[in-house]
């Protein structure tokens, strides 16, 4: 099999566990396949709920609609360390635990505004505590090392990977912004008034 | 080798032979092809065809599995390859992996390597700027390593002859420590890369911000037409291999060049184990490979021999031909092979931001990076407690700044507004570092690879020169960048391993005495009147232009040389 026929396996194997339908959840069924990390389907979910707070569906589409939480859970089941990954997933469950205590419900059963209040919470306090920066965008270097608070490392590598899925996903790069595989130009001198969205 | 027929010998005859496919083994290749050699060329890795082999080439960023970035295992596993900055989900496929062809570092050196048709000619940062006489005359002028045995006057014409085949864009700046090329339309400087020029100009004495010259065809010629080549259409992703053939590379230039006069073999998954030393001839008679695929050792035979496996495993591959006339490698008589191996000095960078040319930007890539400076120190006459001097790269970007903070639709709305951030300016140090005896490469006595070849030790490292000159270009620049009135200037060092630059050079340095040198003027073994090196091992100083160019020139030179040669019985 030649490069090409496995990258384009691979796109295959990768749109087919993009199109799993969202009813396999809570059935006791991962939704995507893991290989390094050990997380049941809520805490999939639970995942999923938070990316989608991060991106969510306004009148345009949102994580979930694009599937930008299936692509975190990739990005944190592949590009991380064990250590970081181990990091990740004890702040999954710190913040189980936290919203559990404090709502007597699951993040997912939270309303939006409770969501994007634990959410704010937590980043503020990480800003204030934490050494991690903001994440950016289309980085493709993901943060070396994640924040050595759990629930931080975990906020801030989902957070990470939701902005990068979403900015680097298809329908943002091409209804989104106008993002060109073959420019076939370079203009050094360039009024910014005649910038389009790039 | 049982079983060979006199047919089987005379399949494996050729006119000549070149060891190695990438930057100048295909030179050599369409050299020798086209002064009607039959050619047979070896090639350690797998075969490379011009677009049918670049799989991610057309690629969107969302077509990848992880977008772009490579996944922790591959990362952790290859911590070596992985420093490269080319390294990425788009093109890990080109690079060596560290587990596949280990080597031993006895003193810390990331040796960077694409094993594969087109080798790192494929993956090369594509900056291409002539020498000088001040640095070809830089030895024998400072005391070190030994006097060039050629001057610009040698090489000028070459230079010429590569680059119109190759396709160089540049500006024709007049500076006589970067002589002017065959140039095709440089990429202008943008507002702030011609600001800081004129400020350099006006403000200093021999100090030039150049459009940097770059092997793109900003403007083709029928010439790369022929080879079926297009316009550069600045999509800067030419570490993928590139459909349009818009940068030099074998795979799209030479090689298919070479393949299209029918005089050329071309062999992938050779491993070069030995050049064939005959002791009654006086000269080398083929060489003696590893086919990786079956493990059978097969012979080749020709009159003459190229060697162009990339600088280190080209001293590899000399110091393994062993014979009773050079017990310690191939034209070895002077004990230097090996010896005086350098390198560039990457160590150093500079970033700051510009206020001003607020209304401008610019639109589309640029390939060529931007600008260039090249070498001010020490250039006319010795100025600092160093020796030599080093070229900085130069370039001013913009881009759109996003509020990232908080979470939920106000989040959403600002990954696409956002307002255009400042100019921010960066620079980069790029060294020249003097050879050096105690800088060298040796066979490692017990460990070999898959092949059976010894595993190359690497003993390289920098010295006080490098870190004065790392110190000055960090004083300079942040005067140049401060006049210029930047703000925010931040110096910044690191401590990465020489061979990182992916410039190493040297170990078969050529010299006019055999007692100190292995090559003579015409990258011919001095020793071995047949077996001609012509990649980075042959360079007898480093200077700090990017070298590849000089590469491609020395080779057309050396195959002209070697065919006059051979056709009036001398080799």
């Amino acid at each position: 099999m030649n490069r090409r026929a496995v990258i384009k396996n691979l796109a295959l194997v990768i749109g087919s566990a993009t199109l799993l339908p969202s009813c396999l959840k809570n059935g006791g069924t991962p939704v995507v396949a893991l290989k390094h990390l050990n997380i049941n389907p809520d805490q999939e979910n639970l995942i999923g709920d938070v990316c989608e707070t991060i991106i969510p569906k306004t009148n345009t589409p949102g994580a979930k609609d694009l599937n930008v939480h299936l692509f975190v859970l990739k990005m944190l089941d592949d590009c991380y360390t064990k250590k970081d990954q181990k990091a990740i997933v004890n702040g999954l469950v710190e913040l189980d635990n936290m919203v559990q205590k404090k709502y007597n419900q699951s993040f997912g059963n939270l309303n939006v505004k409770d969501r994007v209040a634990v959410l704010i919470a937590i980043e503020e306090s990480a800003k204030k505590q934490g050494k991690v920066k903001v994440p950016a965008g289309r980085n493709t270097k993901p943060q070396k090392n994640v924040d050595a608070n759990p629930l931080f490392a975990f906020y801030w590598a989902v957070k990470q990977q939701t902005l990068f899925g979403y900015t680097t996903s298809q329908y943002f790069m091409t209804k989104q912004i106008v993002y060109e595989l073959v420019p076939g130009r370079y203009n050094a001198h360039f009024p910014v008034k005649n910038l389009k969205q790039a | 080798m049982a079983n060979l027929n006199i047919d089987s010998v005379k399949e494996r005859t050729f006119d000549a032979i070149v060891i190695g496919s990438g930057m100048s083994g295909g030179w050599a290749a369409k050299e020798l092809t086209g002064k009607g050699l039959k050619t047979l060329m070896l090639e350690r890795g797998r075969d490379v065809k011009h677009i049918k082999d670049y799989p991610t080439t057309n690629l969107y960023p969302w077509e990848f599995p992880h977008h772009g970035v490579l996944p922790m295992d591959i990362q952790e596993a290859n911590p070596i390859v992985n420093r490269c900055y080319a390294f990425g989900e788009d093109a890990a496929h080109f690079f060596v992996k560290d587990k596949e062809h280990p080597y031993v570092q006895e003193k810390p050196f990331d040796w960077i390597r694409g094993y594969q048709v087109g080798g790192k000619s494929l993956m090369w940062a594509r900056q291409t700027q002539r020498w000088s006489d001040f640095d070809f005359e830089g030895p024998a002028r400072d005391g070190f390593s030994v006097d060039w045995p050629i001057r610009y006057k040698d090489i000028d014409p070459w230079y010429s002859y590569v680059e119109k085949f190759a396709g160089i864009s540049g500006n024709r700046d007049g500076i006589p420590e970067l002589p002017d090329g065959e140039f095709l339309p440089a990429y202008p400087l943008n507002d702030v890369e011609s600001y800081f020029s004129n400020h350099v100009k006006s403000n200093y004495k021999n100090r030039h911000v150049i459009s940097a010259r770059c092997a793109h065809l900003s403007k083709p010629n029928q010439i790369h037409i022929d080879q079926g080549r297009t316009q550069c259409q600045s999509r800067t992703l030419c570490q993928r291999g590139c459909p349009f053939g818009g940068y030099f590379s074998a795979n799209s230039s030479t090689i298919p060049w070479a393949l299209r006069s029918g005089k050329l073999t071309l062999r992938p998954h050779s491993v070069v184990e030995s050049i064939i030393y005959d002791e009654k001839l006086c000269k080398a008679t083929g060489v003696r490979i590893v086919d990786t695929q079956t493990k059978e050792t097969i012979e080749y035979y020709a009159k003459i021999i190229f060697v162009n496996a990339a600088a280190l495993n080209t001293n590899l591959v000399l110091l393994n031909s062993t014979s009773n006339r050079f017990p310690n490698g191939l034209g070895n008589d002077s004990g230097v092979l090996g010896k005086y191996v350098a390198f560039h000095n990457y160590s150093a960078h500079i970033g700051a931001e510009y206020d001003g040319f607020k209304d401008w930007t610019t639109d589309g890539r640029n390939p060529a990076g931007g600008g260039y400076i090249p070498r001010f120190r020490n250039v006319y006459k010795q100025e600092t407690d160093f020796l030599r001097g080093y070229a900085s790269g130069f370039s001013a970007y913009r881009f759109k700044q996003h509020n990232y903070d908080g979470v939920g639709a106000s989040l959403k709305e600002n990954t696409v507004k956002g307002d255009l951030g400042p100019w921010y300016v960066g620079s980069h140090l790029m060294g020249e570092t003097i050879p050096k005896e105690s800088n060298f490469v040796k066979l490692d006595p017990k460990l070999k690879d898959d092949w059976g070849v010894p595993l190359l030790s690497i003993s390289v490292d920098y010295d006080d020169n490098d870190e004065k000159m790392k110190k000055d270009y960090i004083e300079q620049l942040t005067e140049m960048f401060t006049s210029a009135g930047f703000t925010n200037i931040k110096p910044s060092t690191n401590h990465q391993a020489p061979g990182l630059d992916i410039h190493e050079m040297g170990g078969a340095r050529m010299g006019n005495d055999p007692k100190t040198s292995v090559l003579n003027k015409w990258n011919q073994m001095h020793a071995c009147k047949n077996v001609f090196v012509t990649d980075g091992a042959c360079m007898t100083s480093t200077s700090c232009q990017n070298p590849s160019l000089t590469y491609m020139a020395l080779t057309a030179r050396a195959a002209d040389y070697a065919v006059s040669e051979m056709r009036k019985g001398n080799v």
